[in-house]
């Protein structure tokens, strides 16, 4: 049985959408609500747990959409960052490593 | 004429006059009251709360518990009280039959005549409204934070609240509220309760239960009103602030997706104690006393975590329905789907595989990430406006942050009375 895995939405705007392009990772966006873009950052269940632990203003919506959601925004531009910087989007764990 | 209120019974605010005022607090106990209290003094002083008249007795709180009713019998689902610590009680010599003045930040602000002092047994009474005892439920979490002993008795204002701006506007107590509606010539009025900045899910919500609420009603003149009620009490970090709670609301009307002829939006001061349905029949009360018809009520009305399910406050307000004089307006989904490319309603639309549905929780991650989310979803004017409170009144931020509470210029100060 694979293991659950929770995303961590990105919000992606126009600048955010060029530097995905720029690390070939367009394809990775997903329309969410009403043609928003979205790219998604996984996270395991040890992993979601560490982060509503480290970031406590951060909740896990278990009703709609099973995603974490309300980290910080420099937390997100964080992950955002390493995720161009890796041209990935499995960087969480090495994301909490380095926090 | 008289303006009559839940229970049948006359609303009459409960305020001296200011020249009556400073003579009758004169050398009264005076005894600091914490924001909830404050906010439910102005709630009895002003009709929100009728037909109490002051905080409840021992007879009133078991019969609230046991049986969902005062003592004669008026439905009313959730014990409103005073408390005290037994220190504060020997200290200051309180007893049966004394007066004392209740000060808010150190100013004058109601008198209280103390007719009864009791105990009550507060894991029973979390049991009895809440349907549960456990601490994490913050209805629980506030009863079992009360001091220990209850003080009843009427409550009358000596000093009116001052709203601070950008509230002022928003306060309009019962009567002042009926007299509005008689002037825009509703006969019909739907509430929406909301603690948030609105999207356009709830912006659909109001627009479905104006039309429910309109059904055979004429339509040569509009007739019928929404009015948001926003409730205004404790803040948790993490909650879109007040300021940008009113304005957004308050903007949908002034950008044209309502209009003064159909939408309204108010304040209500209290402290939510997300009692789920017995917090419905509590909503559907206070804005009886504020003079609307219908109430809107979604899933989980003022529900938290798992403890209700999504339709136990339809439920519990069938069951006293002949008793309330507000028809309930019971509200789907409203959601995005793609195939229809607009927002609809999940009791119509059949793409079930395509439905995006709202989530508040993500919609709040959007507003916080700064990233501007298109006008099906939120509308351009209120997104915003929400930065603009973020800069002008949230220290940089929409939600609520530790510095917002500690820096944020109360919603009403009291003012020092009048000699």
């Amino acid at each position: 049985m694979t293991e659950e895995r929770y995303p961590i939405n990105i919000w992606v705007n126009e600048e955010r959408y060029e530097k995905l392009k720029a690390a070939g990772l367009a394809d990775l966006c997903e329309e969410m609500l009403a043609g928003m873009k979205v790219i998604r950052v996984y996270a395991d269940e040890a992993q979601k747990n560490e982060i509503l632990r480290r970031f406590p203003t951060a909740k896990f919506d278990s009703a709609t959409t099973k995603s974490i959601e309300l980290l910080p925004r420099e937390v997100k531009d964080r992950i955002f960052h390493k995720v161009v910087e890796k041209k990935s989007v499995e960087i969480l764990g090495e994301f909490l490593e380095e926090d | 004429m008289a303006e009559i209120g839940h229970g049948g019974k006359e609303i009459r605010e409960r305020i001296l006059a200011p020249e009556e005022a400073a003579a009758k607090v004169r050398g009264l106990p005076r005894i600091p009251v914490r924001s909830q209290i404050a906010n439910e003094i102005i709630d009895i002083a002003y009709g929100w709360f009728c037909p109490l008249e002051g905080f409840m007795g021992q007879e009133d709180v078991e019969a609230v518990c046991s049986r969902m009713r005062l003592k004669d019998g008026t439905v009313w689902s959730i014990p409103i009280l005073f408390d005290l610590s037994q220190e504060e009680v020997a200290e200051h010599g309180i007893k049966v039959g004394d007066s004392l003045c209740l000060t808010y930040h150190d100013q004058p602000m109601a008198i209280l005549e103390v007719e009864e002092i009791f105990t009550y047994d507060k894991g029973a009474m979390c049991q009895a409204i809440y349907g549960t005892t456990e601490e994490k439920h913050p209805g629980c979490a506030r009863t079992y934070g009360y001091k220990d002993v209850f003080l009843a008795g009427p409550v009358t204002l000596v000093n009116r609240p001052v709203i601070n701006p950008p509230f002022e506007p928003y306060f309009i107590p019962p009567l002042e509220m009926r007299k509005r509606f008689r002037e825009k010539g509703w006969q019909r009025i739907v509430a929406h309760q909301t603690r948030n900045v609105p999207h356009t899910g709830h912006e659909w919500l109001m627009k479905g239960a104006w039309l429910q609420t309109y059904a055979e009603l004429p339509i040569e003149k509009p007739l019928v009103g929404v009015l948001v009620n926003a409730i205004i009490g404790e803040k948790r970090k993490g909650d879109y602030i007040d300021e940008a709670i009113i304005l957004t609301q308050d903007e949908l009307k002034k950008a044209g997706y309502f209009g003064d002829h159909n939408h309204m939006t108010s304040l209500t001061f209290w402290d939510m104690r997300y009692a789920g349905p017995k917090e419905a029949v509590f909503h559907a009360i206070l804005r009886t006393n504020l003079g609307l018809t219908h109430h809107m009520f979604g899933r989980d009305h003022a529900g938290v975590g798992t403890y209700y399910g999504p339709y136990d406050a339809h439920r519990l307000l069938a069951t006293v329905q002949d008793e309330l004089s507000i028809t309930p307006v019971y509200s789907m989904n409203w959601l995005y789907c793609p195939h229809c490319g607009e927002i609809t309603s999940e009791g119509l639309c059949n793409h079930r595989d395509e439905w995006q549905k709202f989530s508040g929780t993500v919609i709040r991650s959007i507003v916080q990430d700064g990233v501007k989310p298109p006008r099906l979803i939120f509308r351009p004017e209120v997104f915003e406006l929400v930065l603009e409170c973020a800069e002008k009144y949230g220290f940089g931020s929409p939600f609520v942050t530790d510095e917002y509470l500690a820096k944020r210029t109360p919603v009403f100060t009291i003012p020092p009375l009048q000699a």
